[in-house]
């Protein structure tokens, strides 16, 4: 019976919430206010919130070409690859004191999955035969590594900084922080995390692959990357991947540097969460789209391995020797 | 009723590819202008997309000169059905100033079927915002007979 009851409970964790329907919902929410807001931004009406939930049942609807140069299964498969990884990354993440399946090395196992869904839309694009995906495609490749490192180092000065505090050394389970923050306060109010997450808000953008780190689905110069040859319904799951990649990054953020804030009742917290979420859009990805230009792609990867990853440096220095 | 989520997102959510078929520019650069604060035509769900792949709506300008024509009729196969196909300016419709010319084949209309023809040269943001809205109308309409 009990094993029964666990078993319903883990699959409404991975189909409800915070699972497949929860990423759904609130991905396509917070990536119409981004519209939205940059639309407010450059003093237009904008289109309605529930603009990204259009554009992916029209793309259900639509006729799916697949190219005769492409190699099917990968091709039809790849979408949902990075769909699956990116709700396995919701499950792991706490929302405040709540957490769905919680390790002792979750953080790690984040940073792998986290690379599932770049890894796909480069395996969908390469499978599509497309001479743009290719270019897309090598330029994604760049955008992931220059990424990477400022987040590695974000991550490893939370882990120090909480670690330190329980004497563990280094500490790589989100649930651990989450407690961590519910009795001591956000990370954010300490000192030498304020680069740290400083840091981390420049990441979003650039691991969403939204303006101005879009060089790999410049729509006006490679006719949209590794996405050139998609249509119909990947397509609309590959939208998906998009807006639920922003939910996960923000909620992320929100894991690791806010987590003081929970209230403890469940319901309240998704609401606090979601607000959250919705600010750190605003700050992290509307504001910078709506006043840059795009990047090229060795000015991203300069910009992530000097500005960026210098500010996590910093933190993850005094996180070292205990500040 | 997921069949009428489907038809109802469709009219929402037009995206357009845009064809220069021979054009002047001038149709190019008022079809850019609708997109900009003053008109917006993005808080109708129209969107600018770089491939046909994407589209819902191909928009042609020019009065389809013989070496676009081939091209313009490839690009308008690659568009994934439900489609419509929006003439923009007089030239893809009658050839305006063009007509006779040794190198121009069109009218569009000879080769494919056109569901909407925006005339003017070029024609005003708000004539092209209300062809584009009656060619959302058309693909909504389109879908519902898949």
């Amino acid at each position: 019976m009990t094993i029964l009851m666990t078993a319903l409970y883990d699959l409404g964790y991975i189909l409800i919430f915070p699972g497949f329907l929860f990423c759904f919902l609130v991905g396509m929410l917070l990536c119409g206010i981004d519209r939205k807001l940059v639309a407010r931004m450059q003093k237009r009406v904008g289109p309605p919130i529930l603009q990204p939930m259009y554009d992916f049942f029209k793309l259900c609807g639509k006729e799916t070409i697949v190219p005769a140069a492409a190699s099917k299964t990968t091709f039809m498969a790849a979408p949902l690859i990075g769909l699956a990884a990116l709700v396995v990354i919701q499950l792991f993440i706490p929302v405040f004191g709540f957490t769905a399946f919680s390790g002792v090395a979750d953080i790690i196992v984040i940073l792998y999955l986290l690379l599932i869904p770049a890894m796909s839309s480069m395996l969908g694009g390469a499978a599509s035969g497309s001479p743009y995906a290719g270019v897309g495609l090598s330029r994604e490749m760049v955008t992931v590594i220059s990424c990477e490192l400022p987040l590695v180092l974000v991550l490893l000065a939370v882990a120090r900084t909480v670690g330190n505090a329980m004497g563990t050394g280094l500490c790589f389970s989100l649930s651990t922080i989450a407690d961590f923050q519910a009795a001591n306060g956000s990370l954010i109010l300490k000192g030498s995390m304020i680069p740290a997450a400083i840091a981390m808000l420049m990441v979003i953008p650039g691991e969403t692959g939204n303006h101005p780190f879009d060089a790999a689905e410049a729509e006006t110069e490679i006719c949209e990357g590794m996405l050139a040859e998609y249509s119909g319904a990947p397509l609309g799951v590959y939208k998906l991947n998009h807006a639920v990649k922003m939910l996960t990054l923000t909620s992320l953020f929100v894991a690791l540097f806010l987590g003081g804030l929970g209230t403890g009742i469940l319901p309240l917290d998704i609401i606090i969460m979601f607000l959250l979420c919705v600010a750190l859009t605003a700050v992290s990805i509307s504001f910078v789209h709506a006043v840059t230009a795009r990047l090229k792609i060795e000015q991203i990867f300069k910009y992530y391995w000097t500005v960026v990853s210098g500010l996590a440096l910093i933190s993850l220095v005094l996180a070292w020797y205990g500040m | 009723m997921f069949k009428k989520l489907i038809e109802e997102s469709t009219g929402r959510s037009p995206w357009l590819f845009h064809i220069n078929a021979g054009s002047c520019n001038g149709c190019d650069i008022e079809l850019v202008s609708v997109l900009t604060p003053r008109y917006d035509a993005e808080r109708l769900g129209f969107k600018l997309t770089g491939t046909p792949r994407h589209a819902d709506i191909v928009v042609v300008t020019g009065p389809v000169t013989k070496q676009s024509l081939p091209r313009v009729l490839s690009a308008i196969s690659q568009v994934p059905e439900p489609r419509c196909i929006v003439t923009m300016g007089s030239c893809p419709q009658s050839g305006n100033v063009f007509k006779g010319s040794y190198s121009v084949a069109g009218p569009l209309s000879k080769y494919v079927h056109v569901d909407v023809d925006v005339a003017g040269c070029a024609p005003k943001p708000e004539a092209v915002i209300d062809g584009l809205a009656l060619a959302a109308k058309i693909l909504k309409e389109k879908r519902g007979q898949m």
